[in-house]
């Protein structure tokens, strides 16, 4: 394993392919390892774990089978929470910490869009500002027509058990633990987590104008030149 | 076959705009919507129309439970059934039922439903649903990929607590309670009867066939459309080497009954059309929390293309008054007629407990009375015959209506 590698924990409509902010870092010589975690992968058979622990020890089951850890990690949307939760509980796993949107805190005043009160074909919509990527329009399509649209529905029993009711599983008390080296951005126009909650997650967060909430795919260079620097 | 009366209880006054104006009837309704005097004075009418219902020979009445829902106004069906209990005393008082998974932790229900069959003497059924995605995972924000695992472990530790004959530990997955004892325990023994509504899935069939339970295939849709379900359900019943005693079954019908055919088509278009052009003005988004269904119930939803065009039709709320009464939605007709067709029905279906629907939409008082009076005096009496030769061991034993 080359040691200039990072682990990606990918958002909340899991892992389709590499973002091209993430294929940049890759054409820079960095390795991007991806855990495989199951629920995400849209694979038959999956039974969601029962409470927030077991789904970080499952994370972690994952993390560790790569054998990555320690290196960077740059975590998006629900792998964001994951990253955040890694960094604060794992330490020693975690030299550097990129957070794109996380989730794992949420206003009660402004919780954000319900991606799961809206039709499962909707869903997508919600994620980008400028666009749903093939990428991610086109997921599990290799299954065929029958199939495909249940692998989907199994990642996102994965994602909705793990964020069920808004994603916040109290990330936020353990946010003193984090002393890594941290970036954190958002997008503007977040439908999921609102830009006004971003502050909470501190006083020196990037925020993209016009992009989504998987704001590497709406704004691939802002978001390659600020992990570039950071990374660097 | 037993006649029950099943009472939904819906808000009598939606506007008329409130398909195009307003977002859905279930979860986010507005609650401005609800005028305090109309609300006072409904409850009252309908608590008064169960009472009735006894009145009529009825053998069971039947409250269920919502939340956040403008066609079903009792997140708390045991406080009507605690009224219920008080103002009869013959009827079976039917709670379909208390949605185990939302209350924490269960014990809670095995109390209740032990107060309900004391202050009714034996006259409780007790009923456990799962509950629908809008009630569990949206609007009591129950994680949806629990929910299952959860109901099934409280039903376990509900049975448990209810036969056991000294406290007990209880070590689960989702329950940790170190001294489970409700005080009181039921009326009756060893358990008031257990009947388990649901609205098609494997699951809740197979649960029921290898338990006793009766399954309770509570449609708004009518006889003719839970056809398939019941169907797999006496498939499930034969799988678990069980006999097939129709009362292992109740099933949902909304009737309309007057002196006439042509009296009843009259009557009962504008109550039907309320409420299924009206009250079931549900969001699509809210009906499909993923992991509410199993993956295999997603897998055999893909490939049933005419449920998803009638689903479709059923979710636009176009429905005409003819196609309500073509598609079997609502029985009306005279006392023949009406009789006629359940009786086909609950021949066809197996059904040993018809729980009529007497009263929907906006239906006044005036109009249920004379419907539930009709139907008790000229309909039921030809009816109770049907599969009369069965004996009923999931009727509670102090009802005698």
């Amino acid at each position: 394993m080359s040691n200039k590698r990072l682990v990606y924990l990918f958002g909340v409509a899991g892992h389709a392919e590499l973002s091209p902010a993430l294929r940049a870092l890759e054409s820079d010589g960095w390795e991007i390892v991806v855990p495989t975690v199951p629920g995400f992968d849209g694979e038959s058979g999956f039974v969601a774990p029962d409470e927030y622990l077991d789904w970080i020890t499952t994370f972690w089951d994952a993390l560790d089978a790569t054998g990555a850890l320690p290196c960077p990690v740059v975590g998006a949307s629900l792998g964001g929470m994951v990253a955040a939760e890694l960094a604060a509980l794992r330490p020693e796993m975690v030299t550097k910490l990129a957070l794109l949107a996380p989730f794992g805190i949420c206003d009660g005043d402004d919780p954000g869009f319900d991606l799961y009160a809206v039709p499962a074909p909707e869903r997508m919509a919600h994620l980008f500002a400028k666009g749903v990527p093939d990428a991610f329009a086109n997921r599990f399509a290799d299954k065929g027509d029958e199939e495909a649209p249940v692998a989907r529905y199994v990642s996102d029993i994965a994602s909705a058990s793990m964020l069920w009711p808004f994603g916040d599983r109290g990330t936020a008390k353990r946010l003193h633990r984090i002393t890594q080296p941290r970036l954190t951005m958002w997008g503007e126009l977040d439908e999921l987590i609102p830009v006004s909650t971003s502050a909470r997650w501190g006083s020196d967060v990037r925020v993209v104008p016009g992009a989504g909430h998987l704001l590497e795919w709406d704004a691939p260079d802002e978001v390659t030149s600020a992990l570039r620097a950071f990374l660097a | 076959m037993k006649m029950m009366w099943f009472h939904l209880m819906p808000y009598p006054a939606l506007p008329e705009d409130f398909n195009t104006k307003h977002h859905s009837v279930w979860v986010d309704i507005d609650p401005k919507l609800f005028d305090r005097e109309v609300m006072a004075e409904t409850y009252s009418t309908y608590i008064d129309q169960l009472v009735y219902a006894e009145d009529c020979g009825f053998d069971g009445i039947c409250v269920n439970e919502h939340h956040n829902n403008g066609y079903g106004l009792m997140p708390s069906p045991n406080l009507i059934a605690s009224i219920l209990a008080s103002r009869t005393s013959r009827a079976a008082i039917t709670v379909l039922g208390n949605s185990v998974a939302l209350y924490n932790p269960p014990i809670r229900v095995a109390e209740e439903f032990a107060m309900l069959d004391l202050f009714s003497r034996g006259r409780l059924i007790a009923g456990f649903p799962v509950g629908t995605p809008m009630d569990t995972t949206y609007s009591y924000s129950a994680n949806p990929s629990q929910l299952r695992p959860k109901y099934y472990e409280g039903i376990e530790l509900i049975m448990r607590a209810w036969q056991a004959t000294e406290p007990f530990s209880f070590n689960g997955r989702f329950n940790q309670l170190r001294y489970v004892n409700p005080v009181p325990r039921p009326w009756q023994s060893p358990h008031p009867p257990v009947w388990i509504p649901g609205g098609g899935s494997v699951e809740t069939w197979d649960f029921c066939a290898a338990n006793d339970f009766v399954y309770g295939a509570l449609t708004y849709y009518g006889y003719k459309m839970v056809r398939e379900n019941v169907a797999g359900y006496w498939r499930s019943v034969e799988a678990h080497g069980k006999d097939d005693n129709p009362n292992r079954l109740a099933v949902t019908q909304f009737i309309g009954v007057a002196d006439t055919d042509a009296e009843a088509y009259k009557l009962y278009r504008e109550p039907a059309e309320y409420f299924f052009n009206r009250s079931l003005h549900v969001y699509p988004g809210f009906a499909d929390a993923p992991g509410y269904v199993t993956e295999a119930s997603v897998r055999a939803r893909y490939k049933s293309q005419v449920r998803q065009v009638v689903r479709s039709k059923q979710a636009k709320h176009d429905l005409t008054w003819d196609e309500m009464v073509e598609n079997g939605y609502v029985v009306i007709g005279s006392p023949d007629t009406v009789r006629e067709q359940l009786e086909e029905a609950a021949t066809e279906l197996r059904i040993g407990h018809l729980c009529t629907m007497l009263q929907f939409g906006n239906m006044s008082d005036e109009l249920t009375r004379y419907n539930t009076k009709l139907f008790g005096d000229k309909v039921a009496p030809g009816l109770r015959s049907v599969f009369s030769e069965y004996a009923d061991p999931w009727w509670p034993s102090g009802a005698t209506a």
